[in-house]
């Protein structure tokens, strides 16, 4: 007997049970609301309804947890917001107002002006595709890629990607960590999804180059898998509007059983039972052909609107598209790949490359040439009224029967509980390294959160469309470590006399957040900022994504991380007049080994940025480019070793985080920008993870020259450790161009920037502060303890 | 009047823009062309000047590198023989250069056979990198004419381990100077580290690395803090092209 046929009368035990059966991951206080609903309509639900209940209430597609209210402890104070996202994060883009800012928040990626004389935008969106990925990382990072790219083909009529961006976080591959039964290794983790990305990216034919690697033992359970992507549009493409008498049109690939529940499963714990078809099977070919249709068909107008099938499938594009039209879908003309799938496994399948258009019915003949010429399969599922009723059948069967406003208005939210995780600061001075500066700087190189990540790169093609200008290995020998990319989208305003571009560059620090995430979210975007500064890119128009990933809402001190970490992405935005754009967050990052010992991961926000370069021949790279310039250190360093990479090799026992003085910050970035833009500065690199000493051996080592580096005007009384190795937020080094210095000095006069040395030709990195030396280094030896193969 | 030249398209040939705007840029009239579009009869190969087989994953690669599209050129080679017996400038890039020879247009022989292929990298798998090239200078290639002896250039494949099938058809090639371009440092495997191949005429020519990808000097990963000079190695092999038609 169908168990749906009694749902109206189950107890709350009975619906809990039901939900486990079904895989919906619905709490019990939304079975209680969906069962009210249905009694008020005096009926029983269909399971297609419930299904589509499940998919549209998930956190995945509504992000309840963050856009819901909140009561954070902090001692005896209390702090309530009744929409954390909108009071923090979607406030300072509000509050900012920035002009230039065309679409934020309510696409499926935001758009900011792009280029001179207001003919583009550029689209920017970041997702995460961790649970698929902890299952089975090859198709979960191959899916995840596809999802992103399709949500910048499903924004506005659609833009035109040409970059993707991606950074996950692994377990340690060296970790002495014993792995539960149903994991993973961190390594089968990495490769797959490296693979994923690689076959899926390059297939499609747009550029891989930018994202990182992180590796900590919190994500040995729960690996993180951000993937993003930039797209072009016009501006007069941006607004969609579903008329109705519209046909309801899929494009792309076609339905199977493949990533049923993909949506719900999100918000679920992984083990044993999960099931891998939970995951989607990617396609990158049919992706690429409903991304060549779609850019033909939307500059001849022959849609409406688009968007696309991501989580949820066809309930949550095409009730997302008719929310006020509602909508008519007959399945049986759904295109299928397996015909052994019941009508509400259609429904909410999220079988991937599918595109959902709204299509007058005089352009379908053109728009079916267009798809017919580049052998792309499409489907006319229905329409869409204009009755507000989602009316969804498969032959005779009614899979679903609802008013579209019970849909979308009826998810029930409840207060989060959150509170302040309290950790102990001790700051005694760093002592010097046992074995010597020399040898930390080597043992800090060959880290895996600092060393090169070339075998990697080298399987993305990160300069497919011919516009990396500002490539991930950059410098003499094409491997130093670039800190943005920086786009000239010539394969999308096939214009090779118009030099505007942007760059992309990210900040993450989990090792900041275990111990202040208020402190992580603001040295994110900082970090974010600088990069895109070192890139030669106009910051005072940057643009940025949040994507939150925490463990599970239920504790309070993760959502208290959230919460410090949230007020943090709305203060660092107001400081550097950065709005947030677009975001994402993914909950319950959590899971059980086979003792039942919970892994939750650190929580974890990935800060993606953008900002104009305003002649891509003008963008900067990091490595020294002549013998006697001048090299600078701009910015002042604070004492704290809170969060560094040193601390982790060698615990000096001090965990206080250097804090980041933004308004110092600002004031600087803005000197050095003018000081960029005159042409002054002939190399920059941001100092971050391993700190200066780092930086500066990256520098030598990408442009085959040595340096002579005195810290004296930099010391002010911190121990040697703390300027090489501290990871004080806010600084750059910088080369100056010979005869420059002066007209350099004029530009950035007031602001805390020292000159530290000199380029030489001789390969030797010599670090002093006048009176002590730290080191002397052949840069080629420090290469090689950096340039190791990851994979 | 300025040269047309088709640029040969299908499903997922990914470098088919950046392909079009360098032939443009160099004084050109080139045209996107799917090759279901010469198939349907609406669109003629013997209509344009120069044809330009651009990079990409035609048909995801399935099977082998270029081989679906080389099998769809099949119905139509007596247009194809023609436009490069004729003389008629070709070049494949990349993906391009697979679908040449397995076509069997690249290395040259009387019958159309495949008598090369490009394998697997020897890495196993596939690499974007920047490759240092040796131009051949005794070669008769016309898009190579004027380059300095050595150039760097991307390369970015996985299938580009170019083999012969035996000693005589290496000799036939390197007698002939047909190895226009071979890598400083062997990336991937192949054969005498050859990079790119031509015809005997010097007009047909395929090559793994990207020269649309160095056009400018912008494009190269060790540049200047400002690049003022603009053309860079790979502008050369497109505006030989249009030098050659003109």
């Amino acid at each position: 007997m169908n168990p749906m046929e009694k749902f109206n009368s189950l107890n709350a035990k009975e619906l809990a049970a039901l939900d486990k059966a079904c895989g919906w991951s619905l709490n019990a206080e939304e079975l209680a609301e969906a069962q009210r609903q249905f009694r008020r309509m005096g009926r029983q639900p269909a399971r297609g309804e419930l299904e589509t209940i499940a998919q549209t209430w998930s956190e995945h597609c509504k992000h309840k947890t963050f856009s819901g209210p909140v009561a954070f402890r902090d001692g005896a104070k209390t702090k309530k917001y009744r929409n954390l996202f909108k009071e923090t994060i979607v406030k300072a883009t509000r509050t900012l107002n920035r002009k230039w800012c065309l679409s934020v928040f309510t696409d499926n990626a935001g758009i900011v002006e792009f280029g001179k004389g207001g003919k583009w935008g550029l689209a920017f969106k970041a997702e995460t595709h961790n649970h698929p990925c902890a299952v089975e990382p090859y198709g979960g990072a191959e899916t995840g890629v596809g999802g992103v790219i399709r949500d910048i083909l499903g924004v506005g009529l659609g833009a035109k990607p040409v970059l993707n961006t991606d950074t996950f976080c692994f377990g340690r591959l060296d970790g002495k960590k014993r792995l539960p039964k149903n994991a993973l290794s961190p390594e089968r983790v990495m490769r797959g999804v490296v693979e994923g990305v690689r076959d899926y990216g390059n297939r499609i034919g747009i550029p891989t180059a930018a994202g990182g690697i992180y590796f900590d033992d919190g994500y040995l359970l729960n690996p993180l898998v951000y993937v993003g992507c930039a797209g072009l549009i016009p501006v007069d493409k941006i607004d969609k509007k579903v008329i109705p008498g519209d046909l309801i049109v899929s494009i792309g690939g076609r339905t199977g059983r493949d990533g049923i529940h993909g949506a719900t499963f999100s918000s679920a714990n992984i083990d044993e039972e999960t099931s891998a078809s939970a995951v989607q099977i990617g396609h990158a070919v049919n992706e690429k052909k409903a991304l060549d249709v779609l850019m033909r068909a939307r500059d001849l107008g022959l849609y409406n609107a688009v968007t696309d099938c991501g989580a949820g499938g066809f309930s949550s594009a095409i009730g997302e598209l008719g929310s006020e039209t509602g909508a008519r879908v007959r399945l049986e003309k759904a295109l299928l790949k397996d015909t052994r799938i019941e009508p509400w496994e259609i429904w909410v399948s999220e079988s991937q490359e599918r595109m959902i258009l709204s299509v007058p019915k005089g352009k379908l003949k053109k728009l079916a040439a267009i798809l017919d010429a580049e052998n792309c399969e499409y489907c006319v599922l229905g329409e869409f009224p204009g009755d507000g009723r989602l009316l969804v059948t498969h032959g005779e069967e009614r899979v679903v029967d609802l008013p579209m406003a019970f849909l979308h208005g009826g998810v029930p939210n409840f207060e989060k509980a959150a509170s302040r995780r309290r950790v102990k600061i001790s700051a005694p001075a760093p002592a010097r390294p046992t074995a010597g500066y020399g040898r930390a700087l080597k043992s800090l190189l060959a880290h895996p959160n600092v060393c090169s990540r070339h075998s990697v790169i080298t399987q993305y093609d990160h300069e497919v469309q011919g516009g990396t200008v500002g490539k991930p290995l950059q410098g003499r020998y094409g491997d130093g470590p670039g800190d943005a990319a920086v786009i000239w989208p010539q394969a999308a305003t096939l214009d090779l006399h118009d030099f505007s571009g942007f760059a992309v560059s990210h900040g993450f620090n989990p090792a900041i957040g275990r111990i202040d995430p208020y402190q992580m979210a603001l040295q994110s975007i900082d970090e974010a900022v600088r990069n895109l500064l070192a890139a030669g890119a106009d910051v005072s128009r940057t643009a940025i994504l949040d994507n939150f990933c925490a463990a599970s809402p239920r504790d309070p001190e993760v959502m208290g991380d959230l919460v410090l970490a949230a007020e943090g992405c709305h203060d660092a935005a107001m400081a550097y007049g950065a709005p947030f754009i677009s975001g994402k967050d993914s909950f319950y990052n959590q899971s059980k080994d086979a003792d039942g010992r919970e892994y939750p991961i650190p929580l974890s926000l990935l800060i993606s940025a953008t900002a104009p370069v305003e002649d891509v021949r003008r963008a900067l790279t990091i490595n020294f480019k002549e013998a006697g310039n001048p090299v600078y250190l701009a910015g002042a360093t604070a004492p704290g070793m809170g969060g560094s990479v040193y601390n982790e090799l060698r615990d000096t026992g001090n965990n206080a985080v250097a804090p980041l003085d933004m308004k110092a910050a600002v004031k600087l970035y803005a000197g050095l920008a003018r000081a960029i833009k005159a042409g002054c500065v002939a190399a920059a690199h941001d100092v971050s993870q391993g700190g200066l000493a780092v930086t500066l051996s990256e520098m030598a080592f990408s442009g085959g020259f040595g340096a002579d580096i005195d810290l004296a005007p930099a010391r002010r009384g911190l121990t040697g450790t703390e300027l090489l190795f501290g990871e004080s937020p806010a600084r750059l080094v910088l080369e100056v161009a010979k005869g420059r210095e002066a007209e350099f000095l004029r530009l950035v006069k007031g602001l805390p920037v020292a000159e530290i040395g000199y380029v030489k030709e001789e390969p030797l990195l010599s670090v002093s502060d006048g009176s002590e030396r730290f080191f002397t280094e052949d840069i080629f030896a420090l290469k090689d303890c950096w340039k190791r193969e990851l994979i | 009047m300025k040269p047309k030249v088709i640029i040969l398209r299908g499903t997922a040939t990914n470098c088919d823009i950046e392909t079009f705007n360098s032939f443009r840029y160099v004084g050109a009239e080139p045209e996107l062309v799917h090759i279901n579009q010469l198939l349907a009869g609406g669109k003629k190969a013997l209509d344009y000047d120069i044809m330009a087989f651009p990079g990409g994953f035609s048909y995801g690669d399935d099977i082998s590198a270029g081989k679906i599209y080389a099998v769809k050129m099949a119905k139509l080679s007596k247009d194809f023989e023609k436009f490069i017996k004729g003389g008629r400038p070709v070049i494949g890039i990349c993906n391009g250069f697979q679908i040449l020879v397995k076509t069997g247009f690249l290395p040259e022989n009387r019958a159309n056979k495949q008598v090369s292929t490009l394998y697997t990298n020897d890495c196993g798998h596939f690499i974007a990198k920047w490759a240092r090239l040796r131009v051949n200078k005794a070669s008769p290639c016309i898009f190579t004419k004027g380059l300095p002896d050595e150039i760097d250039l991307p390369i970015a494949h996985g299938e580009g381990k170019f083999i012969v099938e035996d000693k005589g058809e290496l000799a036939a090639i390197t007698g002939r100077n047909l190895h226009a371009l071979t890598y400083a440092e062997n990336p991937n495997g192949s054969m005498l580290g050859i990079a790119g191949i031509t015809n005997p005429a010097g007009t047909c020519f395929g090559l793994m690395p990207h020269p649309e990808r160095n056009f400018f000097a912008w494009q190269n990963p060790d540049r200047p803090a400002a690049a003022r000079e603009a053309e860079a190695a790979g502008y050369q092999f497109f505006k030989n092209a249009v030098d050659y038609v003109g």
